[in-house]
């Protein structure tokens, strides 16, 4: 057994917990003890990248404090909350120790124990694909595979540099992942801009869709899937308030069911 | 000193509105800004020396930057010593008196320019104008926008947001009023044939020549001019009286180091190994020579940029305007450039202009206009830092008050709650409760505060009736069953 350290989010935890349970599942399967620490809550990210950094850090703090206590592996069901824990928080918290009046060494000191953090950071296609690096399963026949399009978020592209991993990891499980016209642009989520801004962000998740349309129609997929609950809660939020029912599943939904026929098929 | 930078003074949201029901301009900038993203991203596959001169000019650029103050004077004697004039700047009004003086010494009455960012900035063109100097742009894209009378909508193409059909009716109007032949059709070849023919004469009849520059030479008083038209040589040769205005920042040291910066705006803005054409000027004629300006006036200025030194946002005067940020930017794509309001737009754009005028125009710009999606950050041949220069200035306004004290309240209630398990906790489940009130059919519909935007036009799955936090407490506590 490998022990983990699970980092839902407050996203999973409040909006769509079922994909954390899924999370916990396929974990599971692949030889994971999953551990969560109670006392987790919001990685922040919302606050940081409003500007609200000393509010941002004080969510950091915490945090830091409650899974700096273990070595093992923190998984994170969110590449961009693991972005903001990896390349953020260390910087984050020392600026914001010495803005309220800490010393050089507290600010030193702090710095260190979210670097220790971040080391351990992990998404969770990142933690699926490590299992087995070399690769897609034998055993499935890749035409007869579910096909899914699949929505990789900006900081999991761009900050965690995490291009292969989604990808990967669903066709370990014999899906196969469809990829969208102009995918590396935003589907315009970005936190609290999807509220503060929400007509460009809006526009965003139009092009957006028509993008993925266009692919449905051509490939037959399933449903649209990411390594980021937030980006699809933006886009499934859009497609049903314009009354549309097209499935949008978080990346552990979808392989736990291909888990789950895989079980009852063999 | 603060800089003085033009500000579109429409409201954010209208001009916001603006671009986004522009469904031409929309698909216009959609095709431009993907093929000049796709060029740069080909042109340096499959060329390793282009990405190596790439880090050499990034090194090279920073200890421009870093050594400003000592390459102006450097750059000022050499100039003077081929016989130019020299002049500094420190704000646009400085500027642009010293351009309008040195037409009205002349009783210069027709003038011709080459594109340049920083007559835009300082509203040169107008100030001439306004002195009956009739200002002619001689790049293309300049010279369609002028017809227009718009701004530039992109830095480096300023008519990326006009198709062939608005530029064939802008030229037949434009012949009608000349009562000339209009282009014969809208096809790219009989546009810029026109365009040609239109500005032959005016090369010829100009009396002073504007530049701006897009490198400088200290070692040899050199300004360098790259075009894909060639309009930079006229320019430069026909004018008697020749002006050019070069920020300060544009200064490099050496000709090796101009080597290795000469080819990025090209390639990373177009996906073109080179311009088409260079021009370097090193001086009036002199007596050897048959053709080149009698007088050549280069007026170097700051407006603003000494602000950006010795802080975390130094690196921002690196930016050698190629464009390649606003091309991958996606609000840039959906709002167009003349909705920022700035004739600096895209993520250059929202950092740069409130950076130079110390925050006096347009502060909304840094959160308006970015999702943080760090597309610039990765495009930028220069590695200037755009994503976290944003996330920078949000704070900065934070600090300023800029931002409603009530959503600062919000920030700071929610981060008080969250920084402890049992008020995050708490705060679920009052959300849950009072959430009742916002449901409709399984689903969020609308809700009160900062979260109100979504609700205009996006649902959202309430706050579950279990959460994964209670769910481990009901099924795992004590660990996996």
């Amino acid at each position: 057994m490998k022990p983990v350290e699970l980092f839902v989010t407050c996203m999973v935890d409040a909006f769509r917990p079922t994909a954390g349970i899924a999370a916990v599942r396929v974990l599971e399967r692949r030889g994971a003890e999953v551990r969560f620490p109670q006392e987790q809550t919001c990685c922040g990210q919302f606050s940081y990248n409003g500007g609200y950094h000393h509010e941002a850090a004080q969510l950091a703090r915490h945090f830091v404090a409650v899974f700096e206590s273990s070595d093992h592996p923190i998984v994170a069901l969110s590449g961009s909350c693991a972005a903001m824990v990896i390349h953020e928080y260390p910087s984050l918290i020392a600026e914001d120790v010495l803005s309220t009046g800490g010393s050089k060494e507290e600010a030193a000191d702090w710095k260190h124990r979210a670097e220790q953090v971040g080391l351990r950071a992990i998404e969770l296609s990142q933690w699926i694909t490590q299992q087995r690096p070399e690769g897609a399963a034998a055993s499935h026949d890749a035409k007869s595979a579910t096909s899914v399009v699949l929505h990789q978020g900006c900081h999991m592209r761009r900050l965690l540099k995490a291009n292969a991993e989604p990808e990967a990891a669903l066709r370990q499980s014999g899906i196969q992942p469809l990829t969208v016209g102009d995918e590396d642009q935003c589907c315009g989520f970005g936190g609290t801009y999807s509220m503060t801004e929400w007509k460009v962000s809006t526009a965003l998740a139009d092009a957006k869709w028509d993008n993925i349309k266009k692919v449905v129609q051509e490939h037959a997929a399933t449903c649209l899937t990411s390594a980021d609950l937030g980006c699809l809660l933006h886009l499934e939020g859009r497609q049903s308030r314009l009354g549309e029912t097209f499935p949008v599943l978080y990346l552990a939904e979808v392989i736990d069911q291909a888990d789950q026929q895989e079980k009852g098929g063999t | 000193m603060a800089g003085i930078l033009p500000a579109d003074p429409t409201p954010w949201t209208k001009r916001r509105d603006a671009g986004l029901s522009d469904v031409t301009m929309r698909r216009t900038i959609g095709i431009v800004t993907k093929r000049f993203s796709t060029g740069q991203h080909n042109v340096f596959s499959g060329y390793p020396e282009g990405s190596l001169a790439r880090q050499a000019a990034v090194v090279a650029k920073r200890q421009a930057i870093r050594d400003m103050d000592k390459l102006w004077p450097r750059f000022r004697a050499n100039v003077e010593a081929r016989g130019g004039r020299t002049y500094y700047a420190r704000d646009a009004q400085e500027a642009v008196t010293i351009v309008v003086k040195i037409a009205q010494n002349h009783q210069v009455q027709r003038v011709i320019k080459t594109k340049s960012m920083l007559t835009e900035e300082l509203q040169l063109n107008h100030a001439l104008e306004t002195q009956g100097v009739l200002v002619v742009e001689t790049d293309l894209g300049e010279y369609i926008i002028q017809r227009a009378q718009e701004t530039p909508s992109h830095i480096l193409a300023p008519a990326a947001h006009k198709n062939r059909d608005q530029i064939e009716t802008l030229f037949r109007d434009d012949a009608g009023g000349r009562g000339i032949a209009p282009p014969q059709s809208n096809d790219a070849q009989s546009l810029t044939l026109y365009a040609r023919q239109c500005l032959r004469e005016e090369f010829l009849q100009a009396d002073m020549g504007i530049t701006g520059g897009n490198f400088a030479v200290a070692e040899t008083g050199t300004v360098v001019l790259i075009t894909n038209e060639g309009n930079a040589d006229m320019v430069t040769t026909l004018p008697q009286i020749l002006v050019s205005v070069v920020g300060i920042e544009k200064i490099v040291d050496t000709w090796e180091n101009l080597g290795v910066l000469i080819q990025q705006p090209a390639m990373n803005g177009i996906g073109q190994r080179l311009s088409s054409y260079t021009t370097f000027v090193s001086g009036p004629r002199r007596e050897s020579m048959v053709e080149g300006p009698a007088e050549w006036h280069v007026v170097v200025v700051d407006n603003g940029r000494h602000l950006l030194r010795d802080t975390v946002f130094e690196d921002v005067l690196s930016c050698i305007r190629c464009g390649a940020c606003l091309n991958v930017c996606p609000v840039f794509r959906q709002v167009g450039g003349h909705a920022y309001g700035s004739v600096y737009s895209g993520p250059i754009g929202i950092v740069e202009t409130p950076l130079l005028t110390d925050w006096s125009i347009l502060p909304e710009l840094p959160t308006v206009a970015c999702t943080v999606c760090h597309a610039c950050g990765e495009a930028c041949p220069m590695e200037i830092d755009l994503p976290h220069h944003v996330i920078q200035l949000r704070q900065e306004k934070v600090r300023r008050r800029l931002v409603a004290a009530s959503v600062t309240r919000s920030y700071r209630w929610w981060a008080q709650l969250w920084s402890t398990a049992g008020g995050y906790r708490r705060s679920l489940r009052w959300a849950r409760w009072g959430q009742r009130l916002y449901q409709r059919q399984g689903t969020l519909r609308s809700a009160p505060g900062i979260a109100r935007g979504w609700f205009m036009s996006r649902n959202m799955p309430p706050v579950a009736a279990e959460t994964f936090h209670e769910w481990w407490d009901k099924h795992r506590m004590g660990g996996p069953s």
